[in-house]
């Protein structure tokens, strides 16, 4: 058997929902008393190991908490308790292009974002040609990103993101945007970064895609899981309930 | 924090760009560009001088360059301040998707205001230049104290810094806080020593009788650290206090001392709070 790429053990997640929307001092001071905090429960205990070079698709309702779980990957959120370990390199596709400034050029973007994913500057130069490339931007590279249409910075996300070098990729439906043809070329990356021993864990309502690319399925009911592998069999049963 | 600081280290290079895009971005669309940071202060001396030189008559020499000397440095620490509360909370979609370590936000708004400030310190010794081969190189316009300024620089950025983390942690919670910032600093502006001197401050209060407002007035880091550049900067010499020329009152270095040790306070809890409240800010209710 293989390494170990993403390590979780016994993961919560608790949110505090506030019905008196806290945001001034003047709502603290009026709901002091009666501010009714709801726990809510979104993660209750996940233990699971994604080994290198698999790639695990993770279905559910909504409000089942796979966002929830990426974003703890990613380490936007602090676990409530637990743990989440992940070795190498993740880059986190939670939102193609996160972080790029529309007054900035497509360029000084992509230095920016690719640091923010942990390159250094120089890394980040020596594969600027490379992200131009992959992303179709050439014509378009020097002007601000404001006047990019939706595509266009898709694909710039995206391209910036597979070009990091990392070792776990983390997706969440993000691939629907771009056009067929880019589309297409995603999935042929995500396909060779499988081969080349990549680790992928996505999130996806599209089970055709999750049929495609996953060669293990999770699947989240109530922040719990609910059965866990191989896809076809996973997919029925949870299409059928 | 040990393990907080070696994170932010392990990001330095992100910090870096960042203070390189804050300050790309500022003057992006304007066509005066980084010349409007040194437009305002220059400005707002004219304004000064001609009212209080002209106006109400204040005799001292070197006016302007002792409005400068304490001016500056307030203005970096008032547009730092004010542009830090914003930091995380305008980047909160962005900190909603990728990881990295949050306190680079209100470090490079602070940061990069700290370049405009050490730019328009070259301004103003230019202006000192100036001054001194007006007239025809006579008095030295500044003395070997002039050697203090890298402690001061240090100490002007250390207490910023924990404001800002302070500030820009408080602000994801309660908006009102910039509001109230924004308040806090028009009133410093007036208690710090700026348009007047701190010997205004000195002889009123001994004709109280009594020193200790003197001194509890300088209990503000703002107000102690706007006499000691103004004495650091400019060649002390006679100031216009109510109409008479009376000497400076000399440095007192442990006032000094006090307002380093505070700084350097409130940027260790600044620090410890922002860390202790870093994760919620994407779980804000």
């Amino acid at each position: 058997m293989s390494e170990a790429a993403i390590l979780v053990s016994g993961l919560q997640k608790e949110f505090l929902l506030s019905h008196s929307g806290v945001g001034s001092l003047k709502t603290l001071a009026l709901w002091w008393k009666r501010r009714q905090l709801e726990h809510l429960q979104v993660l209750r205990g996940l233990d699971f190991v994604v080994t290198q070079g698999q790639c695990m698709a993770v279905v559910g309702r909504n409000g089942a908490g796979k966002s929830t779980l990426l974003s703890l990957l990613a380490r936007v959120y602090k676990p409530t308790s637990g743990t989440v370990e992940v070795k190498g390199r993740l880059a986190p596709l939670l939102e193609l292009g996160a972080g790029f400034h529309p007054d900035l050029t497509g360029l000084e973007n992509i230095l920016f974002n690719g640091m923010i994913l942990g390159l250094t500057r120089k890394e980040a130069m020596a594969r600027t040609d490379a992200i131009v490339e992959f992303a179709e931007l050439a014509h378009h590279i020097d002007s601000p990103v404001r006047t990019y249409s939706s595509g266009m910075l898709a694909r710039l996300g995206f391209s910036v993101a597979i070009h990091v070098d990392a070792e776990v990729l983390i997706v969440d439906e993000v691939l629907a945007v771009g056009d067929f043809a880019f589309e297409q070329k995603c999935y042929k990356h995500i396909e060779s970064f499988k081969a080349s021993g990549g680790t992928i864990l996505f999130v996806s309502h599209n089970m055709e895609a999750v049929r495609r690319v996953a060669d293990r399925v999770v699947w989240l009911k109530d922040g719990q899981i609910e059965m866990d592998g191989e896809p076809d069999a996973v997919i029925r049963a949870y299409e059928s309930g | 924090m040990r393990a907080d600081l070696k994170e932010l280290w392990r990001f330095r290079e992100l910090l870096w760009a960042m203070v390189e895009r804050e300050l790309r971005i500022r003057y992006k669309n304007s066509f005066l560009g980084f010349f409007w940071s040194l437009l305002t202060p220059l400005m707002t001396v004219v304004v000064m001088t001609l009212v209080f030189k002209v106006f109400l008559k204040n005799d001292t020499p070197n006016y302007s360059a002792y409005v400068l000397a304490a001016y500056l440095p307030f203005m970096f620490f008032n547009l730092a301040l004010m542009d830090s509360a914003q930091s995380v909370i305008v980047a909160l979609p962005v900190i909603k998707k990728v990881y990295f370590p949050r306190e680079i936000l209100p470090l490079a708004s602070i940061l990069a205001n700290f370049v405009h400030y050490l730019l328009a310190l070259c301004v103003f010794f230019c202006y000192l230049f100036v001054v001194w081969a007006a007239s025809a190189f006579q008095q030295a316009p500044f003395t070997w104290r002039i050697a203090f300024l890298p402690v001061l620089l240090g100490v002007s950025l250390a207490l910023t810094l924990g404001m800002a983390f302070i500030i820009s942690a408080l602000n994801v919670f309660y908006e009102d806080v910039k509001y109230i910032i924004g308040v806090l600093l028009y009133l410093a502006f007036f208690l710090t020593p700026i348009m007047y001197f701190s010997e205004n401050v000195y002889y009123a209060m001994k004709g109280w009788g009594n020193l200790w407002l003197y001194y509890a007035y300088h209990l503000n880091p703002v107000a102690e650290l706007a006499t000691t550049y103004k004495k650091t900067l400019v060649q002390p010499g006679k100031i216009d206090v109510a109409g008479k020329l009376v000497d400076p009152v000399p440095q007192n270095w442990a006032l000094f001392l006090v307002t380093l040790l505070t700084s350097i306070g409130i940027l260790v809890f600044g620090y410890w709070l922002f860390n202790r409240m870093k994760w919620r800010f994407v779980e804000r209710p």
